[in-house]
């Protein structure tokens, strides 16, 4: 099946049998390799995309349901002031260990920062609920989230 | 994880469209937002040539207000359910059971009818919408027809639909002022976590005396359960304390756990007491006793 999407910004188009999966089909097919397979199951969050500008688990979209959506991978958000101060936050706080969740986990955080700028840590918790850190590293992507929270309301 | 076996999906736009699909092709299961079927067909649990994708029919998705009724269309997300005021203000127990389901992503992706028609005993929208009394609209080819939530559950993960039907909507009638809700949940952790016992309460008081009892429970037993026992126990009696207890201690002999990985039979019997406690009591605060 033909299917036409835009990815990061772009109209993108590919073949894809009707049985692939987003997480696949971006790894694969468009060579996406920020997104990571983890559990294939909806568990881990280590694939999450923004699909119309929400977090999804892409291991669970499949292909024919993109037409005509945007999907938004940390590629794309590069020069986003948010995900930008994310970065940098993640970085100074050593909210980074192996890296594998990392990607998933800035996607969770921007849409909880671009929809509540002042998140409580409790706010931090729920919207990082579904982004599973095995090196439990939690600690400093919670302090991470809220610094880059509170950087951009000091600029 | 395994991959996915091969299947065609097809998009629908209409309700129409999607009945025909559904009673024409071979070997057809509905779709929407994946979070159950996916890992389900990866384990090999659930086979189908032919996915539904009901995604794309806009008269499935929505909640409206329709005289004294609330309808919420089967794919309305779980995150709209947890974002709609209407919810909001007039099923809160509702709204706190659909934003402890899962993850952020999981909610943006499932739905109130997959909750539903996946037939988990512990599908958090169920105990709530049990205590709102809500009913279901079910439609094929052949026609429509609305049956109480409970009849829906058949056992785990089995429900009463034909293959060839479709559940299109759940609908329940606007609670009165003064009536009181509560969803409990108790789970091995905060977040992104199953239930290991679940419930919900539904009262109305009229003076201190209880006008109408629901209590309703999950994880307890093959399907989501109403515990009519309880309920009769408390209509027409002045709401107390011991009141509370007795009735949710009714919940003890009544429910009928399963030992799993997740916990043990005894430890859910007595966790059912603990929360229909709760619920009893949340409710009955929330309607002003």
């Amino acid at each position: 099946m033909r299917i036409s999407f835009k990815l990061n910004g772009k109209e993108v188009a590919c073949e894809a049998r009707d049985n692939t999966s987003l997480l696949d089909l971006l790894r694969v097919e468009m060579g996406v390799r920020s997104v990571k397979k983890g559990c294939d199951q909806g568990e881990c969050g280590a694939c999450t995309v923004l699909l119309d500008g929400q977090p999804v688990n892409s291991c669970l979209v499949l292909a024919p349901q993109l037409m005509d959506r945007e999907v938004t991978t940390v590629e794309g958000l590069q020069e986003d002031p948010i995900m930008r101060g994310l970065v940098e936050s993640f970085i100074e706080g050593g909210a980074i260990q192996c890296g594998f969740c990392t990607p998933g986990m800035l996607l969770s955080a921007y849409a909880l920062l671009r929809d509540n700028p002042r998140p409580t840590v409790e706010d931090v918790k729920r919207a990082i609920v579904g982004n599973l850190c095995r090196c439990t590293g939690y600690v400093n992507i919670v302090k991470a989230i809220i610094d880059a929270s509170e950087r951009m309301r000091d600029e | 994880m395994k991959p996915l076996p091969p299947f065609r999906v097809h998009r629908p736009r209409t309700l129409g469209e999607a009945l025909r699909l559904l009673k024409e092709m071979e070997d057809a299961r509905p779709i929407a937002g994946g979070t159950d079927v996916i890992p389900a067909m990866r384990e090999g649990a659930l086979r189908a040539k032919n996915l539904i994708d009901l995604t794309l029919i806009e008269e499935l998705r929505g909640i409206w207000e329709r005289g004294d009724e609330i309808l919420i269309g089967a794919t309305t997300t779980l995150s709209q359910l947890e974002r709609s005021e209407t919810i909001a203000e007039r099923a809160p127990a509702l709204r706190a059971a659909a934003s402890s389901i899962g993850s952020v992503q999981i909610r943006n992706l499932g739905t109130i009818g997959g909750n539903l028609c996946n037939a988990s005993p512990a599908a958090d929208t169920a105990p709530p919408l049990l205590a709102l009394n809500a009913a279901v609209e079910i439609a094929s080819e052949d026609g429509t027809r609305t049956v109480p939530l409970s009849g829906l559950f058949a056992g785990p993960k089995m429900n009463t639909l034909k293959p060839h039907e479709l559940l299109t909507s759940v609908r329940f009638r606007i609670p009165p002022d003064g009536a009181g809700m509560s969803f409990q949940k108790l789970g091995r952790r905060r977040g992104h976590t199953i239930s290991l016992v679940n419930a919900s309460a539904y009262l109305e008081l009229e003076g201190g005396t209880c006008r109408e009892a629901r209590l309703a429970l999950g994880s307890v037993a093959p399907t989501p359960i109403r515990v009519r026992e309880a309920e009769e126990l408390m209509r027409g009696r002045r709401v107390t304390e011991d009141l509370i207890e007795e009735a949710a201690s009714t919940c003890y002999e009544l429910v009928n756990p399963i030992d799993d990985l997740r916990a043990s039979a005894d430890y859910r019997r007595e966790m059912a007491r603990v929360l229909a406690r709760r619920a009893l009591r949340e409710a009955w605060e929330k309607a002003g006793g």
